[in-house]
């Protein structure tokens, strides 16, 4: 990849950013890319000692708040004619409620996954419980009557050994709730930065 | 490692790779590449947080028909370096009783 072109594709990539920010560090990453040139290398190993477009994208997007993000993404609206606010306004009703519609069935669905995590972990504590109680009161009746308590002893190792699934199962999906969580400023981000095109 | 740590640790190397003479992006890189592998990306954010901290500021000089930007320090940024100094006796103390424990471990 040349210079000019790792530029545009960078320029391309960071589209919906800040613009001022997108010049200055376009611009640096031109001096850095000159001065590896000035050293002796060819155009496409400087560009190439930069490091992989995909990283520098993903660096730059966690380096912009949010905050900056989402103001650049609602300036063009500032920019509209009279006519388009009334309209805006009136359509209000409509395009809001969907909104609030949208955003309480995302907030929902997120709910539903926390409470599925959180009923596996009510199985898995209660088949240990039964495990632990069955195994106690098990022993102490092998004493008294023996046939019942090799009964309740059975009983509860099969509750034990349900719970051991459970729990591998409800650790994985709590692990993968976390880590989506932890996703979705970045997800968020990228996706203020594309939709700006519309 | 921990990112509060890091970026103190990053700023610093930083200011040391421009307090003795003032320096452009990629010689910053290049003297610290012993020590530090650092990204350009990197550098950059480490660089825009010092001139909004105002430890360093920035000019412009032509150079080979094109621009390059020069970081010059300023004495907060001095500052910042001897305050480094003073907090590394306190971290290295810090970690020394943490390798402590570690070797202790590897024993019992």
């Amino acid at each position: 990849m040349g210079k000019a072109e790792f530029l545009s594709e960078l320029r391309r990539r960071l589209f919906g950013l800040p613009e001022g920010e997108v010049a200055e560090r376009l611009g640096f990453y031109s001096e850095m890319i000159d001065d590896r040139m000035e050293e002796g290398l060819s155009e496409e190993e400087a560009v190439a000692a930069i490091g992989s477009m995909q990283e520098i994208y993903l660096d730059i997007v966690d380096d912009i708040p949010l905050s900056a993000i989402v103001r650049e993404r609602i300036k063009p609206y500032r920019r509209m004619s009279p006519w388009g606010i009334v309209a805006t306004v009136l359509s209000s009703p409509i395009w809001l409620s969907l909104l609030v519609a949208l955003l309480a069935v995302v907030v929902s669905l997120y709910a539903a996954a926390w409470s599925v995590v959180v009923s596996l972990l009510a199985v898995t504590l209660s088949l240990a419980v039964a495990c632990l109680g069955g195994v106690l009161g098990g022993l102490v009746l092998l004493f008294i009557v023996a046939p019942k308590g090799a009964m309740l002893l059975g009983a509860a190792l099969v509750s034990g050994s349900f719970s051991v699934p459970f729990f591998h199962l409800s650790r994985l999906l709590l692990k993968l709730l976390w880590r989506l969580t932890l996703a979705f400023p970045r997800w968020l981000k990228t996706v203020c930065i594309f939709r700006r095109i519309l | 490692m921990d990112a509060q740590l890091k970026r103190g640790l990053l700023d610093a190397c930083v200011l040391a790779a421009i307090k003795d003479e003032d320096s452009y992006g990629y010689k910053i890189i290049k003297d610290m590449k012993p020590y530090l592998e650092m990204s350009e990306s990197t550098l950059y954010t480490v660089l825009k947080r010092l001139e909004l901290a105002a430890m360093l500021t920035v000019y412009t000089v032509e150079h080979g028909g094109r621009l390059r930007k020069y970081y010059r320090i300023t004495p907060a940024g001095r500052r910042r370096i001897e305050e480094f100094k003073r907090e590394w006796c306190e971290i290295r103390s810090i970690a020394n009783f943490i390798l402590k424990e570690d070797t202790d471990h590897g024993k019992s």
